[in-house]
């Protein structure tokens, strides 16, 4: 959890860098300058950069740029990186199609598949 | 609803073993895997595997995936591939897609054994085609036959780095270096050596700047970084390649974990955010129980104990055993776990800059830290080493305290020997006679065991090594030698060809060189083709 | 740090930035008290209506106001998109009862003049969506309605309000509000005490354990109710869709995804769980209900589900009212698992009156104290 709860620090002035173009989170499309400028307009904690950009929420759910979000946050706050959270994971974690998703049976093929084949 | 003694998610190494742990004393367990093949990352893994006899040493990858099939079939544990599970919900209820069906059933006992995946890099470039991990590379290769590149840059010299790196070259990629920022080579010096002597150069504290190109990856540009990890102005160097894997560390797949309800921690030296749990694997939800790369990255070795001890320990919780069965077997797995984690590589001590020598208090090399090859002199300081007049006799060129023994195990004459201590470094015995078997120089999978012969003929000598690559040699064919540092040292020929059942897959080469070159000379390369 | 403002507003969810972001505006200083994080609870969870049709009388006059002078120019105002659009709100049905139900809506919505129409036959449903199952037989559809990003309106709200100077601090709990004097003066945490004059309370269910430390108190109850998302799949429709008897509410995001959720009825049962836990058999009910309307979409890919926790009031409607036993308390909670849609104009109105203004819309019937009234 940040230990930053006063969110009306202010971090000083956004300073633009060379790398700021680099895309950090692909399934979203957010830049690592769109990601800085957020934290500094007072998105202190994964959370809130998440909601506020859809960091992490796409296809991927976070799991190629997270880490790289959450140093980013860490490196903008001056806090070490073990105190910004990781995003919740959530069901299914793997993406599922909706008919298969709604679908859920006791019973399945496999398990009596021997007949059946 | 269906329920289980024991759901395992995931069919790697530590959750197969914890499956056949399970199943052997007697809980009904079943085995989910969202992959076509079991065996996890190990069913890509064409390497020979470090370790004992009792891990399953010098097999390799694959093999050892399938043999952990053959034993949870043959123990009860039914394993189901293209099973994706989706979540871990209260009251132990488990969603798995299976075959364009979701499957819920109920555990009394979950272990979740899902592994690691890989870190990346965000750097200007890094989103174009070509940029990849180092295991997709290797996913490409050796599960799809299918080249990732014709010129490639590795970032990270860690283990998966240096074997992915190897397995480049093995299927005729051109590795035009592997960059690293630490100031040390992160993986195996033995795994370093095997590509130094092809010739690969090593960029240590270096990083990368950015990859270029339009619509796929043309250029690399790598600077060198001070001690406050950022790029030095003027120090950029460019390489034209196609393709830059990415083997910049793993991180533990705790998502599923997470849906389960299991309390987190962030570890860096487990590999950073995983799921919390004691010296059984059990987390913060009771009958939750986590293994492998998922607690901590490790090899696959340790990977398989810290399965058995979560299966043990799911066996306990189900009543399956004693208290006093479960202690005996919990200890017995435990030390063979401290075995493993000791060394110089163990989560402890890696990357720690303040050892300087080895646990025998011999100098480690400071060439093989930083280029990936020991120098001619600094062999002869290890017991590896040996000289000695008339025959054939092993020069054993492991100078870091791992954990393996192969070495000793295969020795007929046991002109080896490593010790009770696994991490100890091989000693060579030239009092007892070698037959130049070779089952040294093909089992040790650091390739780092050469047999010697210094007066073969007049004026030369033989030298047999370990040689994986296509097409196979020839008796009689002519080429080059190159010292550890890849560089041509002088002609060489090719006196015997061995590929016996036993040295599985793995050649033993037989080449003639100088009798001067005989400590020099690491490695053949046939005419046509030319040296990197 | 300095404690005393001119207004404390608890809860940090799209109530209490919006109130902030006004009140801050008109040049008020606020502090904004917020248990765990911006957006943490229904703002960040929700179901992003912006909908005037199927609301209790009670609150619709709000609600109309909010889609008349707050949403269409709020991301403006903001300098943020929050993805608002106006496209229409449509609820279908398949049975007799559903189609009953639809029809007390219509009649009752258009008594204050919203524009909402009941159509009946599957072709005129067909022509505004083309891809709806065979035997929806009836659905009500309102044009004025439409949806936005809670969580980036939140939390617009919030970078807005925090901008004019609005100071908010996170990780705080409120223990007890404190009358002096006969006024409301102080607000206890457990990082010690803040003094205001006014204080709005708007912490959702969490509300009621505060409100109980000056006697009052309104009947609600937490549920837990899942939500999903979809992969970002090409542009199918910009409409609201929901079902009249609620099994699911739907909506395409301007990314592309699916945003589809809906009471599963099995949650209310038990509220013992730890807030954000998803069970394995509600989002999937949600997606079967939701395909029964919209089968084309059986193959676009669920890639997460989550909760979030109603706070559901006894008859149905908000409470958004001033306190006038306990001056200086104003009181926004009880949103009943429709309170995004007037998340804005709420935090406007709650504004208004601490600032001893009159409210903009008529809230007679979202008194806090309407329970205990004879009538009720």
């Amino acid at each position: 959890m940040s230990s930053i709860c006063d969110e009306t620090y202010h971090l000083g002035e956004f300073e633009p860098r060379p790398d700021d173009d680099t895309i950090i989170c692909r399934c979203e499309e957010i830049t690592r300058g769109e990601i800085r400028r957020a934290i500094h307009d007072g998105m202190y904690t994964i959370n809130e950069v998440k909601r506020f950009l859809r960091v992490g929420m796409g296809l991927c759910q976070g799991q190629s740029c997270i880490k790289i979000v959450r140093g980013i946050i860490a490196e903008e706050l001056g806090i070490p990186m073990s105190e910004v959270n990781v995003i919740t994971a959530r069901s299914p974690v793997r993406p599922v199609p909706m008919g298969v998703y709604g679908n859920d049976t006791f019973d399945p093929k496999f398990l009596g598949g021997d007949e059946d084949e | 609803m269906k329920r289980y003694d024991l759901v395992v998610i995931g069919a790697g190494p530590s959750g197969l073993s914890a499956a056949i742990e399970a199943a052997s004393h007697g809980l009904n367990t079943i085995v989910f895997d969202e992959n076509a093949r079991p065996g996890g990352q190990l069913f890509k893994q064409i390497h020979k595997f470090f370790g004992s006899k009792e891990h399953k040493a010098k097999i390799r990858g694959i093999d050892i995936g399938a043999k952990l099939v053959a034993e949870a079939e043959e123990v009860g544990a039914k394993v189901v591939q293209n099973a994706t599970v989706m979540g871990i919900f209260p009251h132990k209820d488990i969603s798995v897609m299976i075959d364009g069906e979701v499957y819920t059933c109920k555990a009394d006992n979950i272990i979740v054994a899902t592994g690691a995946s890989e870190n990346t890099l965000a750097f200007p470039g890094w989103t174009l085609p070509g940029v990849m991990g180092a295991g997709s590379a290797q996913t490409q290769m050796n599960l799809y036959g299918v080249m990732p590149g014709q010129r490639i840059l590795m970032m990270g010299s860690g283990n998966v780095g240096l074997v992915v790196g190897m397995q480049l070259k093995q299927v005729g990629c051109e590795l035009v270096a592997v960059v690293e920022a630490a100031p040390r080579i992160g993986g195996y010096g033995v795994h370093a050596a095997k590509l130094a002597r092809t010739g690969v150069p090593f960029y240590l504290k270096h990083t990368i700047l950015r990859a270029e190109g339009e619509d796929h990856v043309r250029k690399a540009v790598i600077a060198e970084v001070g001690d406050d990890w950022k790029p030095i102005p003027g120090t950029e160097k460019e390489f034209d390649v196609d393709t830059i894997c990415l083997a910049v560390g793993l991180s533990p797949m705790y998502q599923l974990a997470m849906t389960a309800g299991c309390k987190l921690v962030d570890e860096p030296i487990n590999g950073g955010v995983h799921p919390e749990v004691d010296e059984y694997g059990a987390t913060s939800v009771p009958g939750v129980f986590c293994t492998g790369d998922l607690i901590c990255i490790e090899e696959a070795s340790s990977a398989m104990v810290k399965g058995r001890i979560a299966g043990a320990a799911a066996a306990r919780r189900a009543g399956y055993l004693t208290e006093e069965e479960h202690a005996a077997i919990h200890k017995k797995y435990k030390d063979s776990l401290d075995q493993l984690r000791q060394g110089m590589f163990s989560g402890k001590n890696k990357g720690n800059p303040n050892i300087k020598t080895t646990a025998e208090g011999i100098p480690l090399s400071d060439s093989l830290l930083t280029h990936g090859y020991l120098k001619e002199e600094e062999v002869r300081n290890f017991p590896g080493y040996s000289h000695q007049a008339g025959g054939f006799h092993p020069v054993v060129e492991c100078t870091q305290n791992i954990p393996c023994n192969p070495c000793q195990d295969v020795c007929p004459k046991h002109c080896i020997t490593v010790g009770d201590q696994i991490t100890a470094l091989p000693t060579v015995h030239p009092e007892i006679e070698c037959i130049n078997c070779g089952m040294c120089v093909s089992s040790c999978p650091g390739q780092a065991i050469f047999l010697i012969n210094e007066d073969f003929e007049p004026g030369y000598s033989a030298i047999a090594l370990a040689y994986e690559f296509l097409p196979r040699p020839e008796k009689g064919d002519k080429g080059t030698a190159l010292d550890r540092s890849g560089q041509p040292v002088c002609d060489a020929e090719v006196v015997d060809v061995r590929a016996a059942k036993a040295f599985d897959r793995t050649v033993v080469l037989t080449m003639k060189v100088p009798a001067e070159m005989v400590n020099k000379a690491r490695f053949f390369v046939p005419k046509e083709a030319k040296a990197e | 740090m300095n404690k005393t403002s001119d207004v404390i507003v608890i809860g940090a969810g799209v109530v209490g930035c919006s109130a902030a972001y006004y009140l801050a505006k008109a040049g008020l200083k606020v502090t904004v008290l917020e248990r765990r994080e911006i957006a943490f609870g229904a703002s960040g969870r929700n179901g992003t209506g912006a909908r005037q049709s199927g609301r209790d009388n009670r609150e619709l006059p709000l609600a109309m106001f909010g889609v008349q002078n707050i949403w269409p120019t709020l991301g403006e105002e903001l300098g943020e998109d929050i993805e608002y659009v106006q496209n229409g709100n449509m609820r279908m049905g398949k049975t007799e009862k559903d189609l009953a139900a639809l029809q007390e809506i219509v009649a009752a919505n258009r008594e204050l003049g919203l524009d909402i129409r009941l159509l009946t036959d599957i072709k005129d449903i067909r022509e505004l969506l083309p891809m709806v199952a065979d035997d929806v037989i009836c659905a009500t559809w309102c044009p004025t309605d439409g949806h936005a990003n809670p969580m980036r309106t939140t939390l617009a709200l919030y970078k807005k309000a925090r901008a004019l100077g609005a100071k908010f601090i996170t990780n705080i709990k409120v223990l007890k509000l404190e009358k002096v004097a006969g006024q409301l003066r102080r607000v206890y945490t457990d990082d010690g005490v803040f003094e205001a004059d006014r204080v709005i309370l708007c912490a959702g269910y969490g509300s009621r354990k505060i409100m109980r430390t000056v006697g009052l108190d309104v009947p609600m109850l937490p549920q837990l109710t899942e939500a999903f998302i979809t992969e970002p799949i090409p542009a199918v429709t910009e409409k609201y869709l929901c079902a009249a008897d609620g099994s699911f509410y739907a909506q395409q995001q301007c990314n592309g995804t699916w945003l589809v959720g809906g009471d599963s009825n099995y949650e209310i049962y038990d509220a013992n769980y730890p807030r954000e836990v998803t069970f394995s058999f509600s989002a999937p009910r949600i997606a079967r209900f939701f395909l029964e309307y919209m089968p084309t979409l059986a193959g676009v890919k669920v890639i997460r589900s989550w909760s979030g926790l109603l706070d559901m009031c006894w008859d149905g409607c908000p409470v958004i009212s001033k306190v006038e036993e306990v001056p200086g308390l104003y009181i926004g909670c009880a949103f009943t698992g429709h309170g995004f849609g007037i998340g804005p104009a709420a935090g406007y109105v709650l504004a208004q009156m601490a600032m001893d203004e009159e409210p903009a819309a008529d809230l007679s019937g979202l008194r806090y104290d309407r329970f205990r009234m004879p009538s009720h």
